[in-house]
């Protein structure tokens, strides 16, 4: 332990993963966890070892190949975000069951709140479903020393142990102790065993009860062995409460106890939910008159505890029942335990000054310059009552543009679609159906999608929204990019039109996804050939991310005309550019140049031609 | 010393926790803070926390900021719960006009918080050909001019030095100057 260093909690676990002797490491990105992997990328070269590292093209794909790696004996990890763990959730219940030779950690983030997800699941209830270790950390620091003991754990019991941080330890900013030296490399000895390595259902008789075997064993070791994460921290005055916590909720606790010196709290904390140390929480239980549990997100803790009559909780609605729990909430949940007065102090002033002001939240848009932007728009006008299913990516948030009618999970837009087409077929009655998704996506799971949808005969537009990026979770590249993790390296370009004529597809079309007025009657046509044909439509709309411009593109700017605009707020509702406002006061649109990147794209908006090229003023 | 930050994405607010932790870790205090990550497309509300000190948690809770360094006038006050009574706001004016609001107005003096107000843009308008993205170290610059958060000109142009990309070091001293002249 020699040096400190400023790092990403993500960067502290890729960190631990890399120094703890990790040689293949695989991902699919996901916010909070994407960082993770380029930093395995980055810390194995300096490092000197040499890890594998890969974006599988979705999160099944990645576990496999990980998971496999492991069973000559080598260490291997996997790396994904809660709604990840559920493409993956079929290789992860089976090999749970495996009696695994080298160490497996599966590491998974968590996002409550959810900042950035569908869902706000917790994946240590899929870690108690699959009956797998997990390991909750509380900071960046014990993140990064997890890593280490979960891959003893592992090798150890031969189980896929999991490390199950949440978002604000992947992105705390932290200095971290850093290990000069890297744990030495495992042989591949794999060895042929089909008893062990097939999945048979007869092989459930032994594998189960082994595995049951192998919980109770980690939960005697969890008691004993693991005190640096599971600890009682005393109360230094006279105790009124107890806590149980975990994650970064046990973080907070320990700020407040330092900076309000707050006395009267004593502190249960488990670093290892999974199994529950059950014998050590009895034992705090009964110590106390009252007990609060404090975890993120559900009540996995508390509804592993014997005895929950005095316990307050999530599971019996005490802390509420979902979000995240920030400072000031906690704050509250223990004065109200405790009988505290609580003072809310809402600023009346600052209230009516917001309003006065008409300062409202601004929630995550498109860039302004986004490519989406102008495909979303040519597809509502082309087909103004036509239904959009769209996926997960940037381009949910088409949904200001109107464009984003459904969006379930990744690579629904493809099913969606299938699924909307056959109500309107059941009926007997058109209606268009053009379905959004991005590049990566639909390699993640489009793709098989779009086989059925082929097969099966049905009619919609599938529109690719191919940026060059995956750009939601930070600019990775995807299989029509080519381009791999590890600078220089550098993989097959899959291309997207050979791709669906392989599937089937016989309209296939790319275009440019900024020249917005082409584009329209590109899908009416795309539209009127699959409803003809009864058979899907694929549009490519091309243009890169802006974010991932090295040289930006040749300026077109723009004004409204005020002589010209009429104030019918059209541009605002319909095209919805962080760049282009109106003046509540004026009645007029105009130009927000703190925002506006010259893109040009919103002249074709306006109904009236009152948005015109600067130069022609 | 507790920090909130806010602004809209793609404002470069993740530099300014970045070298607050880089002048930090030089004079051998520990940092932690909390990073805003996707779904922060350009023009979205975005909040970092970012504390020095013997802390575990990454985040600020309500009430108890320092220092709440603002991007833009509007997520200054939408935020301006966090700071403690007698914190320091440095804020990055667009419309100086709509902040001199009464009820605005009469909260910060009841409370006893101190402004210090940058027309950023303007500034970038006229020494920088408008080129918006500069706007990071300007704030940063501010904030050593008005003498908030315990940073000196000094320590933060050695940050500036080291953390900014090689071809972009003038420039970027430049504009930390002009923050500076301007808060002061
Ligand atoms: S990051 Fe790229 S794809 Fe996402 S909104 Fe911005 S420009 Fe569009
Ligand atoms: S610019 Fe055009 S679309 Fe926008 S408000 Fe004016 S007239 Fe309507």
């Amino acid at each position: 332990m020699s040096k400190r260093s400023i790092l990403l909690g993500n960067e502290a676990i890729a960190r631990g993963i890399v120094e703890a002797g990790c040689e293949i490491a695989t991902a699919y990105p996901g916010t909070p966890s994407s960082e993770i992997l380029p930093a395995v990328a980055a810390y194995s070269d300096q490092l000197g070892t040499k890890t594998a590292v890969e974006w599988g093209a979705n999160e099944k794909v990645a576990y496999e190949m990980a998971v496999s790696a492991s069973f000559g004996g080598k260490r291997t990890c996997c790396i994904m975000k809660q709604v990840g763990l559920n493409v993956a959730a079929d290789p992860f219940m089976s090999t749970a069951h495996f009696d695994l030779k080298g160490g497996f950690l599966l590491v998974v983030s968590d996002d409550p709140g959810p900042h950035s997800s569908q869902t706000e699941q917790d994946s240590r209830y899929f870690a108690m479903f699959a009956k797998v270790p997990c390991f909750d950390p509380s900071t960046a620091e014990e993140a990064k020393e997890m890593v280490f003991d979960a891959y003893d754990l592992s090798e150890k019991h031969g189980i896929v142990t999991m490390l199950r941080p949440t978002g604000k330890v992947d992105h705390a900013r932290q200095d971290v102790p850093l290990r000069d030296e890297v744990l030495p490399p495992r042989k591949d000895e794999f060895k042929k065993d089909p008893k062990r390595w097939v999945c048979l259902p007869a092989g459930v008789k032994v594998n189960h009860p082994r595995l049951n075997d192998k919980n109770d064993a980690i939960r005697n070791e969890f008691e004993e062995d693991y005190g640096k994460y599971n600890y009682v921290v005393p109360a230094k005055g006279t105790v009124r409460l107890g806590i149980i916590a975990g994650g970064t909720t046990f973080a907070f606790l320990s700020d407040m106890i330092r900076t309000s010196g707050r006395d009267d709290i004593e502190i249960l904390k488990i670093g290892t939910p999974v199994p529950l140390p059950v014998k050590l929480c009895d034992e705090f239980i009964a110590r106390h008159e009252k007990v609060l549990v404090l975890e993120q997100t559900y009540p996995v803790i508390e509804t592993q505890l014997n005895d929950r009559t005095k316990i307050m909780g999530r599971w019996n609605g005490f802390v509420p029942r979902a979000g995240e729990l920030l400072p000031e909430l906690i704050e509250g949940i223990i004065a109200e335990c405790l009988g505290d007065k609580v003072e809310t102090s809402i600023d009346e002033d600052v209230r009516s000054a917001m309003e006065e002001m008409h300062v409202t939240p601004r929630p995550p848009m498109l860039c302004p310059g986004c490519p989406h932007r102008a495909s979303f728009f040519a597809i509502r006008k082309a087909l103004p009552k036509a239904i959009n299913p769209s996926d997960i990516g940037c381009y949910t948030l088409g949904i200001m543009q109107k464009g984003v009618d459904s969006a379930i999970d990744m690579g629904a837009a493809v099913t969606a679609a299938s699924g909307f087409y056959l109500a309107s077929k059941v009926d007997g009655e058109e209606r268009p159906v053009v379905a959004t998704i991005g590049d990566s996506t639909f390699f993640h799971s489009g793709l098989t999608g779009l086989a059925s949808a082929v097969y099966n005969r049905h009619a919609f537009v599938l529109a690719i929204l191919d940026n060059r990026i995956t750009a939601m979770t930070g600019g990775q590249s995807s299989p029509n990019v080519g381009t791999k993790l590890r600078k220089g390296d550098q993989g097959v370009q899959i291309d997207l039109e050979q791709v669906c004529r392989g599937c089937g597809v016989s309209y296939i079309k790319t275009v440019e996804a900024y020249d917005v007025n082409e584009n329209v009657d590109v899908v009416k046509d795309a539209w009127a050939y699959a409803w003809e044909n009864k058979e899907p439509a694929v549009l490519i709309f091309k243009h890169p991310c802006i974010t991932i411009l090295k040289e930006p593109p040749t300026p077109r700017p723009v004004r409204v005309d005020p002589e010209v605009c009429i104030g019918c707020k059209y541009c605002i509702t319909s095209f919805n550019c962080p760049g282009l406002v109106f003046d509540e006061s004026s009645k007029k649109a105009y130009i927000d140049e703190r925002y506006c990147v010259n893109c040009g794209v919103c002249m074709s908006v306006c109904p009236h031609g009152a948005i015109v090229s600067r130069e022609e003023a | 010393m507790q920090f909130v930050i806010v602004g809209t994405g793609g404002q470069g607010i993740l530099f300014a926790s970045k070298s607050l932790g880089h002048i930090a870790m030089e004079k051998g205090r520990s940092v932690v803070g909390s990073e805003v990550h996707g779904m922060a497309q350009r023009g979205g509300s975005v909040v970092s926390h970012f504390k020095v000190g013997e802390y575990l948690s990454p985040l600020v809770k309500v009430g108890e900021a320092d220092v709440l360094l603002a991007f833009d006038q509007n997520e200054a006050v939408r935020n301006l719960h966090y700071l403690r009574d007698g914190g320091k706001l440095v804020v990055n004016l667009y419309d100086p006009e709509a902040f001199e609001n009464d009820r605005l107005q009469s909260s910060l003096d009841r409370r006893k918080i101190e402004v210090h107000p940058v027309e950023g843009y303007s500034i970038l308008k006229e020494h920088m050909g408008g080129r918006f993205l500069f706007l990071n170290v300007l704030i940063l610059g501010a904030m050593c001019g008005a003498g908030v958060g315990g940073v000196s000109m000094d320590e933060m142009s050695q940050a500036i030095r080291d953390l900014a990309p090689a071809r972009f070091v003038d420039e970027n001293l430049k504009v930390l100057k002009l923050g500076y002249e301007a808060a002061r």
